[in-house]
C-alpha cells in the first residue's frame, strides 16, 4: 500500500514540475511574440506618395510590436475604386485576419466591408469612413474639424470682410465633403465672409491648376483660397506662385508634401492643415489587434489634425510629422 | 503471524498475477520506474535551470554587446564629422581672405569627397550669411537666428555643439534632415580679423540608418537621446509625440553606462545605456525579457516531451526488466506450488538467471532426496513388517514344539518322570515369555528367562552334553530389550558349536550396562566358524532347518530397525575354539511404553 501511496506522490511532483511551465502567461498580452503571427491586410487608396508611406511605417511600427504579418496592398490610382474592391475581395479568400480599409469611395465599398464581416474579418476604417455598420472602429482625422480649423485661421488671415474660393478634390468623397461641411460652417458665423467659388480638381494636379487660374480670373478680388487636399494644394499654390499672387490672395492648405513646405517657406501658403498619417496606421493596426483578440474598440479614433505656419514647423515634434522619411 | 497469513490466503488467488501488489514484478517496476523517474525529474529540473539561466545571460550579454557595437559605431562617426570639422575651420583659418575663390575651391572639393557632408557655411554673429558651400539659393522665412545650432554657437562660442537632428530649411531643394556642428571662430575678411559662426551640417541619414537597423530580440529596439532628453532617434517617435507612447527617461539620466529592468509601463523592459563621446549622446537599448520567456517556454516544452518519452520508455523497460527477472521466479514457483501439491515426481524447471538455476537446481536434489527417503520408508516399514510376521510365527514354532514333545514322550516311556515335568514346565514358561501377552519390547530379566527354559529344554534333549551359565547385573536387569532374540543364537550356538562336538559343550550368557549401552553376550566353546559362515548368517542365507524358525539376520536387521544403525550383532569366533556373540543395544528401562509404539 505504502508503494501505490509513493507512485502518487511522485506523479503529483511530475504534475507541478509540468504545470509551472505552462502557468506563467496569465493575462491576454497584445505584444506576445510567441505563436502565429496574425495577418492583417491594410488597403489603402493609392500605393505611392508620403503621405500613404507614412501610413505604412506606422503600421509597420504596429506590427513588429503585436507580432502581425502586414500586407499592405493599394491599387495605382486613388480613382481605382473597383480595383479596391478587387482587393478587399482578395484579401477575404486569403482569409485575413483582419483588415483595414481606407475606403476611396464611401458608398462603392460598403458592400465588400458588409461581406468582410459576414466572414467574420473585422475590418477597421482608416482615414476615410466607409458605409458600413459592421466597421469594428474608424481611425483618423476628424475632416469636418480639421475644416473647421482652416476656416478659423483662414478669418484670422483676411479679416472678417472677405471673399474666399475652395479647391475640393472629388465630388462624394467622404473626408472632402465634410472638411468642406466644416469649413463652411464655421464661415457661415462671418456674414461678412463669401464663399464666392467651389471648385472639383478630381484629385488632378493640372486641372487644379486650371481651376485656380479660373477661380483667380473670375473674382479679382479674392483674398483667400483653401485647399482641402495634397493635390489640391500643390496645384493652387503652384499656379498662384506662378500668377504672382502668392502673399496677396491667403492660401491654407492641406497636408504637407514637400513642395507645400517650401511653397510655406516662400510666403505663398500661410498654413497648412496636417494629419497624422504615421499614428494612423500605428492604431489601425493596434485596434485591429484588439478587436481580433475581442477586447472593446473605440468607434471612433481621432487622430489630431494640426495648423503648421512658419512659426510652428520648426518645432521638433512637428519636424518629425511633416518630414516622416529620413533621405 | 499465522492467523493473517492464513486470512490473506484465499483472497490472493483472485487476484491476476499482474496486479498484486506484493510481486517481484510489482516492485521492480515500480522501483525502477520510480527512482529513473525521479532522477530524470531531478535533473530536467536543474538543466532547465541552468539553461534557462544561461539563456537569459547570454541574451542580456547579447543585447549589450548590439548596444556597445552601435556606440562604437556612433563614437567613430562622430570623431569623423569633428575631424571634417577640423578640416574646414583650419582652411577657412589659413585664408586671409573668406570671398577668396580658393577657399570656396578647396572647401567644394570636400564637401564632394564625404557625401554625407551636405553643407558648410560662415554666418556673422548677427545671422548674416558670409560664406555658404555649395552655393545655392538661400530660402526665405529661414529663421536661423531661432535654431538651436545658432543659439548654442552664440552661449557657449568655444564648445563645438552637436544639435539634435532637424530638418534643414536653409537652401532650396531638397529638405534634409541634418546634424549640425558650429561653434564660433575668427575668420579674415580681407585683413580684417571677424568672428562668426561656422556651421556644418551633416546628413542624419547615417545615424538613422545605423540605429534603424539596431533589433533587440523581435521586439526590442534601441533609441537615442541628447544630454537634455531630446530625441535623437526613436522608431517610435511620432507616438511618443503624440503622447500614444512614453519612455520612462528619468532612470536614463541616472545611468551614463550599465543596465536595468525598467518596469514603469507594466511590461518590463531590459534598459540597456551607453553614453557617446564626447557628445553626450546616449544610446538606450530597449528589449523585453519575456521575449526571453518565449525561449524558456520553448525550453518547457521540449523538456516537458523529453520527459514524457523518457519517463514512457523507462517504465516499459522497468516492465520488460521485471518480467525477466520475475519470469523465471514465477516458473518455480508454480513447480514448488505443484510440489505442494504431492507430486515428486516431476523435476521442476530449470532455466533463467543464475541464482534461480542454482535454486531449482538445489530444489530438485532435495526432491530427490525426499523421494529416496521416501522409497527407504516405505521399504523398511514393509521389512518389519516380514521380520515381525516372522517373530509371531516363531512364537509358535511348531517344529519346536514338536521336536520338545517327542523327548518329552521319549523321557516319559523311559519312567523319568521329574525330567518330564521338568521339560513340560519349561516348555510352558517359555511359550509364555515367547508371547508374552503380544508385547515386543520386555525386560532382560524376562528375556534371560527365556533364554534359560530354552537352555532346560535343549539340555534335557541333548541329554546334558553341553552345561551353560547365565550371569545378569543388577543394573541390566530391569532393562528393556525386544524380546526373542537371544534365543536363536543360543540356538545357533547349540546347533552349529556344540552339537557336533565330541567333547561336553559350554554356553555362557551375560548382560552388562556399559557405560549408555546395554551388552548381552553369548560364548560358546563350540567349533567356531569361518567368516564365510559368519557373513552367511548375518545375510540370512545360512538356516538350519530345525531350528525355532526366526534367524539370526532376523535379529540384527529387527535390533537396527528399532534402534538404528549402532546397534545390532557382533560376531567373533575362531576354528575351534569358540564363538562370541555380542549384542549391543541402548541402555533404556524407562522409556519401554515409548518404544513399544515406534515398533508398532
Amino acid at each position: 500500500m505504502s508503494l501505490s501511496k509513493g507512485i502518487a506522490r511522485m506523479a503529483l511532483l511530475l504534475a507541478v514540475v509540468l504545470l509551472t511551465g505552462s502557468c506563467s502567461s496569465s493575462p491576454p498580452n497584445l505584444r506576445t511574440s510567441s505563436g502565429k503571427p496574425r495577418t492583417i491586410d491594410m488597403i489603402v487608396k493609392m500605393n505611392h506618395g508620403d503621405y500613404w508611406n507614412t501610413v505604412k511605417m506606422g503600421a509597420e511600427v504596429a506590427a513588429k510590436e503585436f507580432n502581425v504579418q502586414l500586407t499592405f496592398k493599394a491599387p495605382d490610382n486613388e480613382s481605382d475604386i473597383d480595383g479596391q474592391i478587387r482587393l478587399m475581395d482578395q484579401s477575404i479568400q486569403n482569409k485575413a485576419d483582419a483588415i483595414i480599409l481606407s475606403a476611396s469611395d464611401y458608398m462603392k465599398l460598403a458592400q465588400v466591408t458588409d461581406r468582410a464581416a459576414y466572414y467574420k474579418i473585422p475590418v477597421i476604417s482608416m482615414d476615410s469612413e466607409v458605409a458600413s455598420a459592421r466597421v469594428k472602429a474608424f481611425v483618423g482625422t476628424n475632416n469636418y474639424e480639421a475644416g473647421q480649423k482652416a476656416a478659423e485661421r483662414m478669418v484670422a488671415l483676411t479679416g472678417t470682410n472677405s471673399r474666399i474660393g475652395v479647391m475640393n478634390f472629388v465630388q462624394g468623397s467622404k473626408n472632402g465633403d465634410e472638411r468642406e461641411e466644416g469649413f463652411m460652417d464655421y464661415i457661415a458665423r462671418f456674414p461678412g465672409v463669401h464663399v464666392v467659388a467651389v471648385e472639383y480638381c478630381q484629385s488632378n494636379e493640372q486641372l487644379a491648376r486650371e481651376l485656380t487660374r479660373k477661380m483667380l480670373n473670375e473674382h479679382p478680388d479674392i483674398s483667400g483660397i483653401v485647399a482641402l487636399n495634397e493635390v489640391a494644394s500643390i496645384g493652387t499654390g503652384e499656379e498662384m506662385q506662378k500668377l504672382g499672387a502668392g502673399g496677396r490672395v491667403k492660401l491654407i492648405t492641406f497636408d504637407s508634401p514637400a513642395k507645400v513646405m517650401e511653397l510655406l517657406q516662400e510666403g505663398i501658403v500661410q498654413a497648412t492643415v496636417i494629419q497624422n498619417p504615421f499614428n494612423n496606421g500605428y492604431l489601425a493596426v493596434q485596434h485591429a489587434v484588439e478587436a481580433m483578440e475581442g477586447l472593446d474598440v473605440p468607434e471612433r479614433v481621432d487622430t489630431k489634425s494640426k495648423i503648421i505656419d512658419l512659426d510652428n514647423m520648426l518645432w521638433p515634434e512637428n519636424q518629425k510629422q511633416l518630414f516622416p522619411f529620413v533621405r | 503471524m499465522k492467523i493473517p497469513h492464513q486470512r490473506l490466503k484465499p483472497r490472493a488467488p483472485r487476484l491476476p498475477m499482474s496486479f498484486r501488489l506484493r510481486s517481484i514484478q510489482t516492485i521492480i517496476t515500480a522501483t525502477f520506474a520510480g527512482m529513473t523517474v525521479l532522477v530524470v525529474i531531478l535533473v530536467s529540473i536543474m538543466l532547465y535551470n541552468k539553461f534557462s539561466k544561461t539563456a537569459e545571460e547570454n541574451a542580456y550579454l547579447n543585447i549589450q554587446q548590439i548596444i556597445e557595437q552601435v556606440n562604437y559605431h556612433l563614437e567613430l562617426y562622430v570623431k569623423g564629422m569633428q575631424d571634417i570639422y577640423a578640416v574646414v575651420e583650419q582652411q577657412i583659418d589659413q585664408t586671409p581672405d573668406v570671398g577668396s575663390g580658393v577657399l570656396r575651391e578647396q572647401l567644394t572639393t570636400l564637401l564632394h569627397t564625404r557625401e554625407d557632408l551636405v553643407s558648410v557655411a560662415l554666418f556673422t554673429p548677427e545671422g548674416r550669411l558670409v560664406l555658404d558651400i555649395p552655393n545655392a539659393e538661400m530660402r526665405r522665412n529661414t529663421k536661423l537666428t531661432e535654431q538651436s545650432w545658432y543659439e548654442s554657437a552664440r552661449e557657449e562660442p568655444q564648445k563645438l555643439s552637436f544639435s539634435p537632428p532637424h530638418i534643414q530649411n536653409l537652401y532650396k531643394g531638397q529638405y534634409k534632415w541634418v546634424v549640425s556642428l558650429s561653434r564660433m571662430i575668427e575668420y579674415r575678411d580681407q585683413g580684417k580679423v571677424k568672428r562668426g559662426i561656422l556651421l556644418v551640417d551633416v546628413n542624419f541619414r547615417t545615424i538613422d540608418e545605423l540605429s534603424r537597423k539596431v533589433s533587440l530580440g523581435k521586439q526590442g529596439y534601441a533609441y537615442i537621446i541628447d544630454e537634455l532628453g531630446n530625441i535623437v532617434y526613436h522608431p517610435q517617435q511620432q507616438l511618443i509625440y503624440a503622447g500614444l507612447k512614453y519612455e520612462n527617461l528619468e532612470p536614463v539620466f541616472d545611468y551614463a553606462y550599465g543596465s536595468y529592468i525598467d518596469k514603469s509601463t507594466g511590461v518590463p523592459r531590459y534598459i540597456t545605456i551607453r553614453t557617446v563621446q564626447p557628445i553626450g549622446w546616449k544610446i538606450v537599448g530597449v528589449a523585453f525579457p519575456d521575449e526571453i520567456v518565449t525561449t524558456k517556454q520553448d525550453l518547457n516544452q521540449f523538456i516537458f516531451w523529453f520527459l514524457v518519452v523518457v519517463i514512457t520508455a523507462v517504465v516499459l523497460l522497468a516492465v520488460f526488466i521485471s518480467a525477466k527477472i520475475s519470469q523465471p521466479l514465477r516458473h518455480l514457483e508454480r513447480s514448488v506450488q505443484s510440489v505442494g501439491q504431492g507430486d515428486f515426481s516431476t523435476p521442476i524447471y530449470v532455466s533463467g538467471a543464475y541464482e534461480v538455476v542454482q535454486l531449482s537446481k538445489r530444489f530438485n536434489f532435495m526432491l530427490h532426496r525426499i523421494r529416496q527417503l521416501m522409497d527407504q520408508i516405505i521399504h523398511e516399514q514393509e521389512a518389519k513388517r516380514k521380520s515381525e510376521l516372522d517373530v509371531l510365527q516363531s512364537q509358535i514354532n511348531p517344529h519346536f514344539l514338536y521336536n520338545t514333545l517327542n523327548s518329552v514322550i521319549r523321557l516319559a516311556e523311559k519312567g523319568k518322570k521329574e525330567e518330564v515335568v521338568t521339560t513340560i514346565s519349561s516348555l510352558s514358561k517359555f511359550f509364555r515369555i515367547s508371547l508374552s501377552k503380544g508385547k515386543t519390547i520386555i525386560t532382560v530379566e524376562e528375556e534371560l528367562e527365556h533364554v534359560r527354559h530354552y537352555l532346560i529344554i535343549q539340555k534335557i534333549r541333548y541329554k546334558h552334553k553341553f552345561n551353560y551359565e547365565i550371569q545378569c547385573d543388577e543394573a541390566a536387569r530391569s532393562c528393556k530389550t525386544l524380546k526373542l532374540i537371544l534365543q536363536p543364537i543360543v540356538e545357533n550356538a547349540i546347533y552349529h558349536g556344540i552339537e557336533k562336538m565330541p567333547d561336553e559343550g559350554w554356553i555362557s550368557i551375560s548382560a552388562a550396562v556399559q557405560g549408555e549401552r546395554l551388552v548381552l553376550t553369548v560364548t560358546d566353546n563350540g567349533l567356531g566358524m569361518t567368516p564365510q559362515v559368519m557373513d552367511q548368517i548375518l545375510s540370512g542365507s545360512h538356516r538350519s532347518g530345525s531350528g525355532s524358525g526366526v534367524g539370526v539376520k532376523n535379529v540384527n536387521e529387527r535390533i537396527r530397525l528399532c534402534y538404528g544403525k549402532p546397534y545390532g550383532l557382533h560376531f567373533a569366533s575362531e576354528l575351534e575354539e569358540g564363538t562370541s556373540v555380542t549384542i549391543t543395544l541402548p541402555a533404556e528401562s524407562d522409556h519401554a511404553e515409548e518404544l513399544e509404539r515406534g515398533i508398532s
